[in-house]
C-alpha cells in the first residue's frame, strides 16, 4: 500500500521528466533533419537533354565535335550517329585522334570505316572509333545517343537522355 | 643540454627552479607545487602539465611534428582571414577575385602563397606526424590507469582525413581548370559507389552538374564546417594527450626498473594532469618526478613549443616570398586539360584509379570504385583499427623501431613507400593522355582541341 502510494508521485515525475527529455530530443532531431533536408536540391537546373545541333548540312562527312554537348557526331553520306565524349571512367572529356590509316569494321551488321580513336586525358582510357573501350581503366564503351530531325526546321536533334545501341543510324531521305 | 635550467634565479627559489617571480606578476610561487598550480590555473598555460619528462621533449623523439601541424593550422586560419575578405564565392567572379588577389592586391600574392604553402606543408606535417606515432608505437598504452591512446590515434586519423578534405575543398575555390576537373573526377569517384553513389554526388555538388551550388557548398565546407570540426578535434586531441599521461615516450621513464632516489611513495597518483584530477593515470614510478628526468613546463616546454611554432611561421613566410602560387586558365567545362593532374598528394590515388579496373569475363568493376573508394577505404580502415590489431608488449610504447614491432613497422613503411612511388610516377612520369614517359623524356605536342 504505502509502496504504491510512495511510488505514484515518483512515477508521474518520472513520466514528466521523460516526456520533457523526449520532447527535447524530438525537437532537436526534427530541426536537424529539417536543416539537412534543405540541402537536398528539389529542383535541378540542368541544361535540357534534348538539344538542337544545327542543320545537317553543317556536319561534314566524317566527325564533328560539339563541346557544349560533349558529343561527337559522325556522318557517312546520308547517315548520322552520335557518340558521347564523356569518359565512362570518371567523366573527363575524351579527345578524338585521327588514325593514320582508317580501319573497316562491322559494327551492328554495318560496315563502318573507323577514322578516329578516342583518348582520355585524365587516366589514359582508350576507345575505338565506335566508342568501344580498348584499354585503360574505362569500364564500358562510350554512350551512343538517339539522333532525330526536328519537325519544325529540319535541324539534327540529340536526346542525351536516350542511349541507343551501336546499330543505331539516322538516315536522311 | 638545451634543457639546462637558467641559473640566475635559482639562488632565491631553489625549489621552483623554472618559475621565477617577475615584475608585473601577481604571484610569487615559493615551491614547485605552487608554481605547478599556478600554471594549471593559468588560462594560457593550462594546456600544458606543470612538469614534463625531458625525454619526451627531445627534438629527436617526436620531431615536434604535432606542434608543427598545429602551427600550420593556426597559420592557415590567420592567412585565410584576409582571403575571406577578398575572395568572392561565385562562379562568375571567383576566378577574377583570385586573379586580383594574385596580381592587384598589395601583398595579396604573398598571403595566398602563405595559405597555399602552409596547406601543402600541413598535409606533409600531419602525415609525418602519423608516421612518427606509428613507428614509435605511440598509440599504445603504458602502465597508467585510464589511458586510451588508441582513441587519440583514431582522432588523429580523422584529422588527417579532414586535412585532406580541407585541401580538396580549397583548391576548388579558384574555379580554374585544375579546380573544375579535380572536382569532376573527385565527385565521380563518389558517384561510383554502388547504389548510393549518384545520390552522394548530387548532395556533394548540389545538383547534377558542377555549378554555383557546388562552389558555395565547397566554400562553406572549406571556411566554416571543416576548420571548425578540425579545431574541435584538435582541442580534444590535446586534452587526450594530457589525459593519457603525456607523450608515449614518458612511459619509458615510468618503466625504469630501478626506482630513483627521490622521496619515495610506492604508489602515487600522477597529478601532473591537473585538469582531470581523480581520473589521472596512476603510475608506479618515481622517475617521472625526479629532478634529473623532468623539467618544468614553464619555461622549457613553452620555449620549445614557441621555437617550433615560430620556426614554422618563419619558414612558410620566407618560402612564400619565393614560391608563387599557380593559377590555371579559368574553368572550362568544355575542355579537359591534357594531362589533367590532381595535386601531388592525390596523385597516388589518381594512379590507382587508373590501374584498378577489374575485368572478370564480361563483368567489369570500375577502377573509380576499386581505386577511389575500396582501396583507400581499406587502408584508412586498417589504419584506424591498427591499435587493436597490434598485440605487442607495452614495453614497446614510445620506442622508435622497437624490435617486437619490427614486422608491422616494415609493412607500414612498405605501404608508405608504395604511396610515394605511385605519387612520383603520377608527378613525373605521366604525360598527355596519361601515357607513361620517363622523367627525362619530352612530351609530344598535342593540339589543345581537335
Amino acid at each position: 500500500m504505502s509502496d504504491t502510494a510512495a511510488k505514484a508521485p515518483t512515477d508521474r515525475r518520472d513520466f514528466l521528466l521523460k516526456l520533457g527529455a523526449g520532447a527535447g530530443v524530438a525537437a532537436i532531431t526534427a530541426q536537424t533533419a529539417a536543416s539537412l533536408r534543405s540541402l537536398v536540391p528539389n529542383v535541378s537546373y540542368d541544361s535540357p537533354t534534348t538539344v538542337k545541333l544545327g542543320p545537317p548540312v553543317d556536319f561534314p562527312d566524317g566527325i564533328k565535335f560539339l563541346p557544349d554537348e560533349r558529343l561527337f557526331v559522325f556522318r557517312t553520306g546520308n547517315t548520322f550517329h552520335a557518340v558521347s565524349a564523356v569518359c565512362t571512367h570518371l567523366g573527363c572529356t575524351v579527345r578524338a585522334e585521327a588514325l593514320s590509316n582508317a580501319q573497316t569494321e562491322t559494327i551492328g551488321g554495318v560496315e563502318v570505316k573507323l577514322t578516329h580513336r578516342f583518348l582520355c586525358p585524365c587516366h589514359g582510357s582508350e576507345y575505338k572509333g565506335d566508342g568501344s573501350n580498348v584499354s585503360g581503366p574505362a569500364p564500358k564503351p562510350l554512350a551512343w545517343y538517339r539522333l532525330t530531325v526536328a519537325p519544325d526546321d529540319g535541324q539534327l536533334v540529340v536526346d542525351l537522355a536516350d542511349e541507343v545501341g551501336t546499330d543505331f543510324r539516322l538516315t536522311l531521305g | 643540454m638545451a634543457m639546462q635550467l637558467p641559473l640566475g634565479a635559482r639562488k632565491a627559489e631553489p625549489d621552483a627552479p623554472g618559475v621565477r617571480p617577475q615584475i608585473g606578476w601577481s604571484l610569487s610561487p615559493r615551491s614547485d607545487r605552487e608554481a605547478g598550480d599556478a600554471i594549471a590555473s593559468n588560462f594560457l598555460f593550462h594546456a600544458f602539465p606543470s612538469k614534463v619528462s625531458k625525454a619526451s621533449m627531445a627534438w629527436s623523439y617526436s620531431f615536434w611534428l604535432g606542434t608543427v601541424s598545429a602551427a600550420l593550422f593556426f597559420l592557415l586560419i590567420l592567412s585565410g582571414l584576409p582571403l575571406l575578405f577578398l575572395y568572392v564565392p561565385s562562379v562568375e567572379r571567383a576566378y577574377q577575385s583570385v586573379k586580383d588577389i594574385e596580381f592587384v592586391i598589395t601583398f595579396g600574392s604573398w598571403i595566398r602563397a602563405v595559405h597555399r604553402i602552409a596547406a601543402h606543408g600541413m598535409v606533409i606535417a600531419v602525415f609525418l606526424h602519423l608516421m612518427r606515432v606509428f613507428l614509435t608505437g605511440a598509440y599504445k598504452n603504458g602502465m597508467g590507469r585510464g589511458q586510451h591512446r588508441e582513441w587519440n590515434w583514431v582522432l588523429g586519423v580523422v584529422m588527417l582525413l579532414l586535412t585532406l578534405f580541407l585541401s580538396f575543398t580549397g583548391y576548388l575555390l579558384p574555379w580554374d581548370q585544375l579546380a573544375f576537373w579535380a572536382v569532376t573526377v573527385g565527385t565521380n569517384i563518389a558517384s561510383s559507389i554502388p547504389w548510393i553513389g549518384p545520390t552522394v554526388r548530387e548532395l556533394l555538388i548540389g545538383g547534377r552538374t558542377i555549378e554555383q551550388a557546388t562552389l558555395i557548398r565547397f566554400y562553406v565546407l572549406h571556411v566554416v564546417i571543416l576548420p571548425l570540426g578540425l579545431g574541435v578535434l584538435f582541442a580534444y586531441h590535446m586534452w587526450r594527450v594530457r589525459k593519457d599521461g603525456g607523450l608515449a615516450r614518458a612511459e619509458q621513464e615510468a618503466l625504469l626498473e630501478r626506482p630513483r632516489d627521490v622521496a619515495a611513495t610506492p604508489t602515487k597518483t600522477y597529478t601532473l594532469l591537473g585538469v582531470a584530477r581523480g581520473q589521472a593515470p596512476v603510475i608506479r614510478a618515481q622517475a617521472l618526478e625526479a629532478p634529473d628526468t623532468t623539467v618544468n613546463a614553464v619555461p622549457d616546454l613553452v620555449r620549445r613549443a614557441a621555437i617550433a611554432t615560430l620556426g614554422t611561421f618563419a619558414i612558410v613566410s620566407i618560402l612564400s616570398v619565393f614560391i608563387a602560387s599557380p593559377l590555371e586558365e579559368p574553368a572550362n567545362p568544355l575542355v579537359t586539360p591534357n594531362p589533367a593532374k590532381a595535386p601531388w598528394y592525390f596523385l597516388w590515388l589518381q594512379e590507382i584509379v587508373t590501374d584498378t579496373t577489374i575485368r572478370i569475363g564480361s563483368f567489369t568493376l570500375n577502377g573509380a570504385f576499386v581505386g577511389g573508394v575500396l582501396l583507400p577505404g581499406l587502408l584508412v580502415g586498417l589504419l584506424t583499427f591498427w591499435p587493436w590489431l597490434d598485440r605487442s608488449s607495452h614495453l614497446a610504447t614510445g620506442v622508435w623501431f622497437a624490435r617486437v614491432r619490427a614486422r608491422q613497422n616494415i609493412v607500414f613503411l612498405l605501404v608508405v613507400l608504395a604511396i610515394l612511388i605511385l605519387t612520383f610516377i603520377g608527378t613525373a612520369m605521366r604525360g598527355p593522355y596519361w601515357y607513361f614517359y620517363w622523367p627525362w623524356e619530352a612530351w609530344p605536342d598535342i593540339p589543345a582541341r581537335i
